[in-house]
């Protein structure tokens, strides 16, 4: 297992891959961010958020803003540590359970969602055995 | 450039605006062409209710709502969006310069009440400010953007109130305000304030009691 944990760090990242699979739902996910007001009235609905004790990295906007924003905001360009960091909060900080609550009506479920393939179409996801070899989870 | 700035480019913004949002209108209902399956509404009968009860039930249904998690906010955020809109539709100086411009204009609320609402607008951006300034979770999401956007929407009301009470230069406050007042036109529908359309449109995607026309629409 650890050599292909390696063989994963190693990978080089195919951006033309993620800049193509952003331009499909670039005429959604852009508006869903650019229309976030930034308000954190989401915060609340979130029970991770309730649970970790109100601390922000678990809010909803947060998650959505820190992992498919940044994809967006660098059209894709990205490199592997940075999608090792939005992997915690894809898989760790948030369980897609879809409770998350907009007052503008924005889908948060659906851009962690899209953020998670983008990342499993890099090779970048949790492993069964990581619970052991890495930190996050 | 007064002249400029309070003659042809308002025609100019109103176009951009009106031309931008009918663009995201048109965008939006382009892009939702997609229908799916969607819950009919509930048709729940209930019993005759006493007033008690029915007082009981309105205060059962706020939890879980934002009335709930965040009373103060939803009442100043409700408040700020009501007043942003209405202020300046029922003010008595726009409505006197419509009826000048095209003999035309909508009822008018009284001066000093007016001025009291603007005051309200300007109260409740500074609660927005202290809040986004003071508190961890909205911070953490918090860019110069947003300070931006909080800046724009208030510029017009902090102008106008500057204007009715004569304060410093009255003909260079004027131009400020007719000047801030296009530029938050002017970014509505480009920008994050284009939630004052999104708001409305996001309703018919979602199937439940908050939808529009079912709520069957997706991307």
């Amino acid at each position: 297992m650890e050599n292909s944990m390696s063989d994963q760090g190693l990978k080089p990242v195919d951006t033309k891959q993620i800049s193509e699979m952003l331009g499909r739902k670039k005429g959604k996910m852009k508006r869903y961010l650019s229309f976030c007001a930034h308000c954190s009235l989401c915060a609340e609905s979130c029970f991770l958020y309730m649970k970790y004790h109100k601390d922000p990295q678990y809010m909803p906007s947060y998650k959505a803003i820190n992992s498919l924003g940044k994809l967006y905001r660098r059209r894709g360009k990205v490199d592997r540590k940075l999608l090792t960091e939005m992997k915690g909060i894809v898989w760790r900080n948030c369980v897609l359970c879809g409770r998350c609550y907009c007052p503008i009506g924005i889908h948060i479920p659906s851009m962690i969602a899209f953020a998670r393939s983008i990342l499993r179409s890099q090779g970048v996801y949790p492993q069964l055995d990581e619970v052991s070899l890495e930190s996050w989870l | 450039m007064n002249i400029f700035i309070q003659g042809q480019l308002i025609w100019i913004v109103f176009l951009i605006f009106i031309l931008g949002l009918a663009f995201q209108l048109t965008q939006f209902f382009k892009l939702t062409r997609k229908k799916e399956w969607a819950y009919p509404p509930l048709e729940i009968k209930s019993q005759k209710k006493t007033a008690g009860q029915w007082v009981a039930s309105c205060l059962a249904s706020l939890n879980g709502t934002l009335w709930k998690t965040d009373p103060l906010m939803t009442v100043v955020t409700s408040a700020f969006h009501v007043l942003l809109i209405a202020v300046p539709l029922f003010l008595l100086g726009h409505n006197i310069l419509l009826n000048q411009s095209w003999g035309l204009s909508l009822w008018s609320l009284p001066e000093s009440f007016t001025d009291t609402l603007t005051l309200i607008v300007i109260l409740c951006t500074a609660f927005f400010l202290m809040r986004r300034l003071l508190l961890a979770r909205v911070r953490a999401i918090s860019t110069f953007y947003d300070y931006l956007v909080l800046l724009i929407a208030v510029a017009p009301f902090l102008t106008g109130y500057f204007a009715y009470h004569q304060w410093f230069d009255y003909d260079t406050v004027m131009t400020l305000h007719v000047l801030t007042g296009e530029i938050m036109l002017l970014t509505v529908p480009f920008t994050k304030l284009g939630h004052m359309l999104y708001f409305f449109l996001y309703r018919f995607l979602i199937g439940s009691e908050y939808s529009y026309a079912r709520g069957a629409r997706a991307w």
